[in-house]
């Protein structure tokens, strides 16, 4: 249905030349999901404007995007109308900002209905409401009177799906449709896409640059690197046995839940001027040689439906020695500096309270309700949860950037309320952001020497201090005069770790460190996190939605449900041999590579903050509630050595039997 | 999406270089006048206020350039004098307006609460009057002169900044780079200083080379009525308001003259603040 044929395109901007896409070629037939992976800057979006013909100004397409038949590049404008409703549709990244938000979400489906398929207006409400249910919305016709800002993040992508598949479309486009997701949610969208293809036989071309989330529903998939494919298979010889040395770096990059480390490759993806004339992997890969430096690799077949571009085509497993082996890894990994200093508690939280107060009138969102922490020097504590489970909320509470409104915290023996400037600078952030978190126009020797300047440190002992910080991170110190915004998300969040290390702090946050960040950067920084949390002088916190960056290297964790603790306990213990219903859930939904997942718990319904109000929180979304759960608030029971806040965990692992016999 | 354009094959993009050509066309204007203004003794040959006895209301050409007026003054040398009180007053009471209202709008929009709520209700009475009808009463209030004329203007466009630097700060206060020097152990003046002022300046620069254009205005709208800087010291607003009984008698050249030389300034000012404007634009589509 879909055929792209050597298609290029050139983007000319004044004083600079950008080749998107070199020589892509690859197809989508009915009924099929193709995956199309690779890190921000390889063209995956670029493609897909190309598809439905919105390529950018200033750029010049040669080649052919055929779809049935024609050539979209060559159609007019009232062609084109036609292709983008019918033809193809597509599914944008942020659903939200794509919809109109003065408009409930029913009215701008309807509509769409009305102008593309010459519905009359009542046939196209019930059109709306069968959409609606078909992508998993529960009680439709409520959901069609809701506005944009009235709907979760998962809600509204699902909205945005039925918009797409509304117009009965031959290919549906999703470009990144999870990104920002979590991952019990991410499973329940791709799922969607997976039964738009299967029932109405749509191809659809689902761009990501996650591998691992999209290997489960993908029939065939297209590596991308620097506009250029590099490789193309079924999904489970590509991702389970690739043979291009880009493909494999990028799934190494992943850590895995089971324990996997992630394997960093060094560098970043050039931005080509033209189409190259060498392999444009070749200055990042260990299998490089001449041969790879002065000529393009042509696009050969290894097998039916597999090709790639490559010299050098690997064939060895993949992960030679994952297999939790981890576990030695890690316990070598608590040197003996730690356990020397383990007496110094760095973190104390007992029974902390958030409330955010709204501004009118009484009301408030309780983010934390009674989160009691602990971490010695030379800790590191996970700390994991869908969004809106109170995370973030914890980080700012830990950094004094919101006030308890119970309970206390205390950093390095002092109460957060009762600190003075210099000792506030003992907890340092490292922030989401990378670039967002420095000062736009401040120097990156300023941004790093920030906690030096408040400590009144001589200005040639914090030129020093700087320098040692920057060795550290394995930066140039040429980049010191420069401004965040000339700066890589990957050297920027180096930066951000830098200025939280320069001080020599006694606790570091990191709150989701590398979700902004590209695959491989994130395996570089999570390498450079690894080694800073090891350091015995100080605890680290770990916040993070994706539970296998976690793994890697937090000693203990702790699950946070809707601002109470549901369990914690050792790392592996929680994750090898997890108890309550939502760490199990959580678990179940992570993405695994090269394996059949077995959930053994399916959450119901998305997460929804009024749940928290009486009760287990979990109760609205618990397959095994029971009338106790509702009107009882539960506590940690420990178990081994780690704790549990849901009564009926004896009688779990019969119960989770039964419902999947 | 929506600024993409639907064209697969088209052409470069025309918004840098049009923001580039009136960022220049504008200044070229603006250092045209102030040389003017700075060389207007070497030429001219009549002083601004000296008097020919012998030429009132003398046509243009011969002795006097540009003819001279009722009191026997060279209109060509008031023109060009004329340039200094106003390029001045304008620039000087811009650049008040903004240092003061920068300091209020960072003050009100960090620190919020109480304070927030006392600057912005005297913003409110400030910009609840007409801007001219404010400077008509601050300036019979103050009285006239170089200075309080520069107080007059620069009051009156304070509030405008205050306002416009308050909002900047506000969104600006919840980025995380803030929560970040927050965590590195800034002060609050630090803060304000370091990060909120350098990066609230944005829209404050493109609004001020505007907002010289109106202050030219407002100056020669109050000497005009009288009520700014007067005669004998050249002054367009005043040599334009002198010379309208002549213009109903024929005699353009007192009136026109220092009318096309404040168009002239207004316009520079203009297209300087439309290209910095035009290229923030072309920057943040980018």
């Amino acid at each position: 249905m879909l055929q792209i044929e050597d298609l290029s395109v050139v983007i000319h901007r004044p004083g600079r030349q950008v080749a998107a896409l070199s020589n892509v070629s690859f197809s989508v037939a009915p009924g099929e999901v193709v995956g199309l992976v690779g890190e921000s800057g390889g063209g995956k979006s670029m493609v897909a404007r190309a598809i439905v013909g919105m390529l950018p100004s200033g750029s010049h397409a040669t080649g052919r995007v055929g779809f049935d038949g024609d050539d979209v590049l060559r159609m007019d404008a009232a062609a084109l109308a036609h292709h983008r409703g019918r033809g193809a549709a597509m599914c944008f990244q942020n659903p939200r900002g794509a919809l109109s938000p003065t408009r409930t979400v029913g009215r701008q489906l309807i509509d769409r209905l009305v102008t593309h398929q010459d519905m009359d207006g009542k046939r196209a409400a019930e059109s709306a409401k069968e959409l609606f249910a078909a992508v998993g919305i529960r009680n439709p016709s409520r959901r069609l009177e809701a506005y944009p800002h009235e709907l979760s993040g998962g809600m509204a992508q699902r909205v945005m799906i039925s918009l797409a598949t509304g117009c009965a479309p031959g290919l549906l486009i999703a470009d990144e449709p999870t990104t920002g997701l979590d991952v019990t949610l991410t499973r329940e969208i791709l799922r969607q896409f997976r039964h738009a293809a299967d029932t109405d036989g749509r191809g659809v071309l689902l761009i990501s640059h996650d591998l691992a989330s999209i290997a489960e529903v993908c029939d065939r998939v297209v590596v991308l690197y620097a506009g250029t494919v590099v490789e193309t298979g079924p999904a489970a010889q590509v991702l389970r046995h690739p043979a291009h040395p880009y493909t494999r770096a990028l799934l190494r990059s992943v850590p895995d839940v089971s324990g996997g480390r992630a394997v960093a490759t060094a560098g970043g993806m050039p931005l080509m001027t033209a189409a190259p004339h060498n392999c444009p992997f070749a200055p990042r890969c260990a299998h490089a040689t001449d041969v790879c430096r002065e000529t393009r690799p042509e696009t050969k077949a290894l097998s039916s439906g597999w090709s790639l571009a490559c010299f050098h085509p690997q064939e060895e497993p993949l992960f030679a020695d994952t297999v939790p082996s981890n576990h030695a890894e890690s316990s070598g990994h608590a040197e003996p500096g730690r356990s020397a200093e383990a007496g110094r508690v760095v973190l104390r939280v007992q029974d902390a309270h958030v409330v955010y107060r709204s501004r009118f009138g009484s009301g408030g969102h309780h983010a934390l309700r009674g989160v009691s922490l602990e971490i010695k020097a030379g800790e590191t504590l996970g700390v994991v949860g869908e969004s809106g489970c109170g995370k973030s909320t914890l980080a700012k509470l830990i950094m004094g950037l919101v006030e308890p409104s119970e309970g206390s915290v205390e950093v390095a023996g002092k109460s957060v309320r009762k600190q003075s400037r210099v000792e506030r600078t003992r907890a340092q952030m490292v922030f989401q952001d990378p670039i967002g978190s420095l000062s736009p126009r401040r120097t990156v020797a300023d941004s790093i020497a920030e906690p030096l300047r408040a400590a009144k440190v001589s200005t040639a002992e914090r030129t020093k201090k700087t320098e040692a910080a920057l060795q550290r991170m394995e930066l140039d110190s040429s980049i010191l005069t420069r401004m965040p915004h000339e700066l890589s998300g990957g050297q920027a969040q180096r930066i951000g770790i830098a200025r939280a290390l320069v001080g020599q702090p006694d606790l570091i946050v990191f709150d989701e460190p590398t979700s902004a960040l590209d695959v491989t950067v994130q395996a570089q920084i999570l390498d450079v996190i690894a080694d800073v949390a090891a350091d015995a002088g100080h605890g680290s916190v770990f916040i993070s939605h994706d539970l296998a960056t976690v793994r890697g290297f937090a000693d203990r964790v702790v699950v946070l449900y809707l601002g109470r603790v549901v369990e914690e306990g050792p790392v592996d213990e929680v994750f090898d041999n997890p108890q309550h219903p939502y760490t199990r859930a959580l678990l179940g939904s992570a993405p695994r590579l090269g394996e059949t997942r077995t959930a053994d718990v399916e959450l119901v319904k998305d997460l929804d903050e009024a749940d928290a109000a009486t009760g287990c929180a979990l109760a609205a979304r618990c397959p095994f509630v029971t009338d106790t759960c509702r009107s009882q608030e539960q506590t940690l029971q420990p178990y081994g050595e780690s704790r549990a806040a849901c009564w009926r965990i004896p009688e779990l692992p019969a119960l989770i039997g039964k419902s999947s016999s | 999406m929506a600024s993409l354009e639907m064209l697969p094959v088209v052409s470069g993009t025309k918004d840098g270089r049009f923001a580039k050509a009136l960022i220049y066309v504008g200044s070229g204007i603006l250092i045209v006048a102030a040389l003017a203004a700075i060389f207007a003794p070497l030429l001219s040959s009549w002083g601004p206020k000296e008097i020919d006895p012998s030429g009132t209301l003398a046509a243009p050409g011969g002795e006097h350039l540009l003819g001279s007026d009722g009191n026997g003054m060279d209109v060509w040398s008031r023109v060009l004098h004329a340039a200094r009180i106003d390029l001045g007053i304008a620039v000087l009471a811009v650049a008040l307006a903004v240092v003061v209202g920068t300091l209020l709008g960072l003050l009100a929009g960090y620190l919020g609460g109480w304070v927030d709520d006392v600057l912005m209700r005297i913003v409110d009475i400030f910009q609840a009057f007409p801007t001219f009808i404010l400077a008509l009463a601050v300036s019979a209030l103050l009285g006239g002169g170089f200075f309080n004329l520069v107080i007059t203007i620069a009051a009156v466009n304070a509030p405008a900044y205050a306002r416009l630097v308050r909002a900047e700060v506000r969104t600006l206060r919840e980025m995380q780079y803030i929560e970040a020097a927050k965590t590195s152990g800034a002060s609050t003046l630090g803060i304000m200083w370091r990060h909120l002022l350098p990066n609230s300046l944005t829209p404050v620069r493109v609004i001020a080379p505007l907002n010289c254009g109106w202050a030219m205005l407002t100056l020669a709208g109050l000497s005009f009525l009288g009520l700014g800087v007067t005669v004998p010291t050249a002054e367009w607003g005043s040599m334009i308001s002198l010379g309208t009984s002549d213009v109903v008698a024929g005699r353009w050249w007192t009136s026109v003259p220092p009318g096309l030389a404040l168009l002239v300034c207004v316009l520079g000012f203009s297209l300087l603040g439309e290209g910095l404007q035009e290229r923030a634009d072309a920057k943040s589509r980018r």
